[in-house]
């Protein structure tokens, strides 16, 4: 598993842990365990991540992007 | 006087369909957050006027930012308010995920499906008709843009009925 924040371009995983108190807070962009995302965009300098949802893209700041884990598709 | 409450993700369309019941001209552009204060307009809705209120975009009723904030106070403020809960069609989950906090808190909903042709043109499809059942209150298919579906959308405010969240989550497993 690793972080959402650390996962490369074009990188498919699956949400398997969200940690602490944040699930509330995302499921309403569409991030849910089970669900699967793939890496659009990593802006630099600490910038947000864009991942793509259900054909929808959304963006998480590092803060929340450091806090989802997920297990990345061979 | 009888309020309804405009709901949904920032970036549904609330603003269009408020443009479209009311005829008044709200700031609207293709980015989300246009709408971090609300608006006030009026329709006349069977012989009746009603007041329509634009309500910011919001994810959830969690607020995490100022227009958020705003959206769920004039949620809890309205309490006798009719909701219409506007969802992008293209992105449906999250939408249905802040249509079922509000129904969660007792309010009567109208589901409008809006941006029908987004969603077509991704190849999406949506059995609103289910949907329907499931929810057990209107849903209708919208393309606030071109017009579509806004008249259906204002016959069935009547309809809308608040609904037991337990109720909901037999209809979906069974």
């Amino acid at each position: 598993m690793k972080k959402v924040s650390e996962m490369e371009f074009d990188e498919v995983g699956i949400v398997r842990k969200i940690e602490g108190n944040l699930r509330a807070q995302i499921a309403g962009m569409g991030i849910r365990e089970g669900k699967k995302l793939r890496m659009a965009t990593k802006q630099p300098i600490k910038g947000p991540v864009v991942v793509e949802v259900d054909k929808s893209f959304t963006s998480l700041g590092l803060r929340l992007a450091d806090k989802i884990f997920v297990e990345v598709e061979k | 006087m009888e309020k309804i409450l405009l709901m949904g993700n920032p970036n549904t369309g609330k603003s269009v369909v408020f443009n479209r019941l009311t005829g008044a001209r709200v700031t609207v552009s293709n980015y989300p957050g246009t709408t971090v204060d609300f608006t006030k307009g009026w329709m006349k809705l069977e012989g009746k006027t009603v007041e329509l209120i634009d309500v910011p975009g919001a994810f959830s009723l969690e607020p995490k930012d100022k227009a958020e904030e705003v959206a769920v106070k004039m949620l809890e403020e309205e309490k006798e308010a009719v909701v219409i809960c506007l969802i992008d069609s293209s992105k449906a989950e999250r939408g249905l995920y802040l249509t079922l906090e509000i129904i969660e808190r007792g309010y009567p909903v109208v589901v409008a499906l809006n941006m029908a042709d987004v969603a077509d043109s991704k190849n999406i499809m949506i059995d609103a008709e289910k949907l329907e059942q499931i929810l057990g209150v209107p849903v209708v298919c919208t393309v606030a843009v071109s017009g579509e579906g806004i008249k259906e959308l204002a016959s069935r405010i009547k309809e809308a009925t608040p609904v037991k969240i337990e109720k909901i989550s037999k209809n979906a497993s069974g």
